[in-house]
């Protein structure tokens, strides 16, 4: 028998594949992928020469004592609004993060660098650039439009922008139980989708008395990094590390105190760390 | 009876499958996952087609049948495979008419012989062993308007590099061309994902439309007139057509969805669990572990346990597909009734699925088809079926609008295809397309070995593009195998690039890896280069 689904039984560490695909390809070089109107994913490689070369100009200890950040830039108007960007913390060493900006419907860039105990930023890689889209009906219409524009929240029900971007996922759960294995095995299961991650979906309250509104929420993400080969676990629940030993999660944020134990323990199982994170979440 | 409709309905099924294909070994599970989709849905399919028109029953059905499809289709290696699959189902569906006999399962006893005798009959006699040369029938009759698809079902909005885009599209084209004769008119982008501005590279290659998700067109600027029953011309002039959710629902929702009926099929008790473990056997793969192998004789009967089921009965399951399909008709003649009046204009109401819901998910799924397909011609002449490309030459004229980034995909951007479980694969993926790019640039003329190995490269890179493997790592089920996939191409490309560039081709290496991942015979890898992107960028 020649198949996967044997080799599944046999091989309970199928992702050890991974390590057989270069590590990195010696190129200091980033890329940046949109995810949805909110998130962006960046990817990026800094060779050990780069690195070297940083050090030598700013200092051989410029890396523990510099912020390691990724600046995003919103280019959506380059020329206008000059430099309009904002840092977010990261690992040089985590070689891959996700982004979160407020604006969909925007144009963005990021350079991984290093911000000095100065405030000057030296940046080491650049990405290409992402337009994000909008998710919301635009604000543009055409003069034939406007003449029937009290008609389009009803063509927008009718249209079923109701169930867009989860209508898929709710069909998925009401089918679950009898389309689990279908879902999982053959081919595009997407057309009654899957949830990967525990995001939450803003809804717009329904037709509010009045025009004005606001919905916000709250999300958290943990990150680190250890051994590839370590085992780890936050708040007891074991976590997949990618194959160069960071690890990131996603947690939806309720209110109160959430606990979250992080615990590493080395291959060998000689060694362990552990770093405990408290988060309070208040909202009023 | 002229022009009295008033409205239209666009049923569009995507069939596709991965290329698996592997003829390193003798017996290979995954192989089994095209079988089925033959057996189950793509057969089945025509059959309904010959059918209809056998009865003169006139119909219009739009199907992307992707380029790995087609590949698989034509291969000579699972030809031979899928005659040995079916006629091994025939063999045991006529031992098992024999042994029911007298039992309540002996109808649908007799239903599978039939249906492996018809496969059989359809396969061999009508279409020699190509089916595809039944649906170029229909095509050519103008009544199946067969779509292409990226090359390797590519998620394009995650392609960095432009030429990556380009080649899916352009490899597709000429795949398509070779196969039905002529150039695709349309197109269906790899789970409906659209990054605006793709779509010239869909001009360049003839393609007139494509087809996006609801919130593609309903986000789109500015906002679209008619929702998302009139397509949209792209500032390109490529025109998206935009899914109906109504019809979509109809179909898939728990209240209202028809495939969990209680008369219809019980896809969870299989034969290959159910038989005698020595008198199956012989059915199952060369490791005899037990599994579905597709013929099942319970109904879904209710809430119950797999073991309270009970017989079913295939008079009663097509009765019922009857009923849902006129209850799907009348549904459709009120949205278009309703929409007709509510827009001025006659609507099209496009109703897109997976072609494999249709037999492979919901068993009765292709007799619900037929019976739509005859209600909707004899019965009623306010709905009309119609393809897009009927449909965009009585309207040509449509709003110009940019539609948003979307996709079908949970959430409706791209996470299905990035995240966690995924995300590692593409600095692997663009490094591949890059290097790709760059040798198509630097050896505009290759020949001999050379081009052999560039070429090699090229299916390589595509065959890792496959949004598959992103999807099947998300949904954690065959993520073992679409790993090992994507890790093999991604090597067998950098094997081959780092003999290109080290100027020491291996034969025999190369030889081995063509004779492994053979899809795209005719493949230019010159698809890669920077010049042929930006010409046709250009328009």
């Amino acid at each position: 028998m020649t198949s996967s689904g044997q080799l599944n039984n046999k091989n309970n560490k199928p992702d050890s594949d991974y390590k057989s695909l270069p590590e990195s390809y010696g190129n200091t070089e980033a890329a940046l992928l949109p995810r949805d109107p909110n998130w962006m994913f960046i990817y990026w490689e800094i060779t050990a020469n780069s690195k070297a070369n940083i050090a030598r100009e700013h200092g051989h200890d410029v890396f523990e004592k510099a912020r390691h950040v990724i600046r995003v830039y919103d280019v959506s108007h380059s020329s206008v609004d000059g430099q309009k960007y904002f840092d977010i913390p990261a690992m040089i060493d985590a070689r891959s993060w996700y982004i979160n900006v407020q604006d969909g419907g925007r144009t963005y860039c990021c350079e991984v660098g290093l911000v000095l105990p100065d405030g000057r930023f030296i940046a080491i890689v650049k990405t290409n650039t992402v337009n994000l889209p909008t998710s919301r009906v635009s604000e543009v219409m055409d003069e034939k439009w406007m003449s029937v524009s009290t008609e389009f929240d009803k063509l927008l029900q009718i249209s079923g922008v109701e169930y867009t971007g989860k209508s898929s996922g709710e069909v998925a759960k009401s089918l679950a139980q009898r389309w689990e294995m279908l879902r999982s095995v053959f081919s595009r299961a997407s057309s009654w989708g899957l949830s990967s991650m525990s995001s939450q979906t803003l809804v717009r309250p329904a037709a509010a008395e009045k025009k004005f509104w606001l919905v916000a929420d709250c999300e958290l993400i943990l990150y680190g990094a250890t051994e590839p080969d370590a085992c780890v676990t936050v708040a007891g629940r074991k976590v997949t590390l990618n194959q160069d030993g960071t690890f990131s999660m996603r947690f939806a944020l309720p209110d109160g105190n959430m606990d979250l134990p992080v615990k590493a323990v080395s291959k060998d199982e000689t060694d362990s760390r552990q770093i405990s994170i408290l988060v309070t979440r208040k909202t009023s | 009876m002229e022009n009295k409709e008033k409205g239209y309905l666009a049923l569009v099924l995507h069939a596709h499958l991965p290329f698996i294909r592997h003829p390193e070994y003798e017996d290979f599970l995954e192989e089994d996952w095209y079988f089925e989709a033959m057996c189950e849905t793509y057969i089945p399919l025509l059959d309904v087609y010959e059918r209809l028109t056998s009865e003169n029953t006139d119909f219009r059905v739009t199907m992307s049948l992707t380029p790995p499809l087609c590949n698989m289709m034509t291969d000579d290696l699972l030809r031979e495979r899928f005659r040995r699959y079916f006629n091994q189902r025939l063999e045991l569906a006529e031992k098992e008419v024999v042994r029911n006999r007298n039992t309540q399962f002996y109808e649908v006893a007799k239903m599978y012989e039939r249906k492996f005798k018809r496969i059989r009959e359809l396969y061999e006699d009508y279409y020699h062993g190509n089916i595809l040369e039944g649906f170029k029938k229909f095509q050519d009759m103008g009544k199946l308007e067969i779509i292409t698809c990226g090359a390797t079902h590519g998620f394009l909005p995650l392609a960095v590099r432009k030429e990556a885009v380009y080649a899916q599209v352009k490899i597709a084209a000429d795949d398509y061309k070779l196969r039905f004769g002529r150039g695709p008119r349309g197109m269906w982008l790899a789970e409906c994902a659209y990054n605006p501005g793709d779509e010239v590279y869909l001009k360049a290659n003839g393609i007139r439309y494509f087809f996006l998700e609801t919130h593609g067109i309903i986000y789109g600027s500015p906002r679209p007139r008619y929702g998302v029953y009139a397509p949209v011309y792209c500032p390109s002039g490529v025109a998206a057509f935009s899914r109906d959710m109504e019809s979509a629902h109809q179909v898939w929702s728990a209240e209202m969805g028809y495939p969990g009926d209680y008369r219809y099929r019980e896809f969870y008790r299989d034969l290959g669990y159910d038989l005698e473990y020595d008198y199956v056997k012989p059915y199952l793969h060369q490791d005899g572990v037990r599994r579905n192998i597709g013929m099942k004789y319970y109904k879904i009967t209710g809430k119950v346990g797999l073991n309270e089921k009970a017989a079913y009965n295939p008079a009663e399951a097509r009765e019922m597909a009857a009923s849902h399909a006129g209850n799907f008709m009348f549904n459709r003649e009120r949205q278009v009734e309703h929409l007709n009046h509510f827009l001025g204009r006659k609507p099209v109401v496009v109703s897109m699925y997976d072609a494999e819901l249709y037999g492979h998910w919901w068993y009765e799924g292709p007799d619900f088809l037929e019976y739509l397909f005859k209600k909707l011609h004899y019965d009623q002449n306010t709905v009309k079926m119609i393809t897009p490309s009927e449909y965009l030459e009585r309207h040509p004229d449509n709003q110009m609008i940019q539609p948003s980034m979307s996709s079908w995909g949970d959430k409706g951007y791209n996470e299905v295809w990035l995240n966690a479980s995924n995300d590692w694969m593409y600095r692997h993926l663009h490094k591949g397309v890059e290097r790709m790019v760059n040798m198509a640039n630097r050896f505009p003329n290759a020949d001999g070995i050379l081009k052999r190995a560039l070429n090699q490269c090229a299916r390589e890179v595509v065959l890792g593009m496959s949004s598959d493997w992103a999807f099947l790592m998300t949904v954690g089920t065959a993520k073992t195998y679409s790993t090992k996939r994507f890790i093999e191409h991604t090597n067998r490309f950098i094997g081959l690039y780092e003999q290109i560039m080290g100027n020491r081709i291996e034969e025999k290496y190369l030889a081995d890896i063509e004779w492994r991942d053979n899809i795209f015979s005719h493949i230019d890898y010159k698809v890669f280069s920077t010049g042929a992107q930006e010409k046709a960028a250009r328009g």
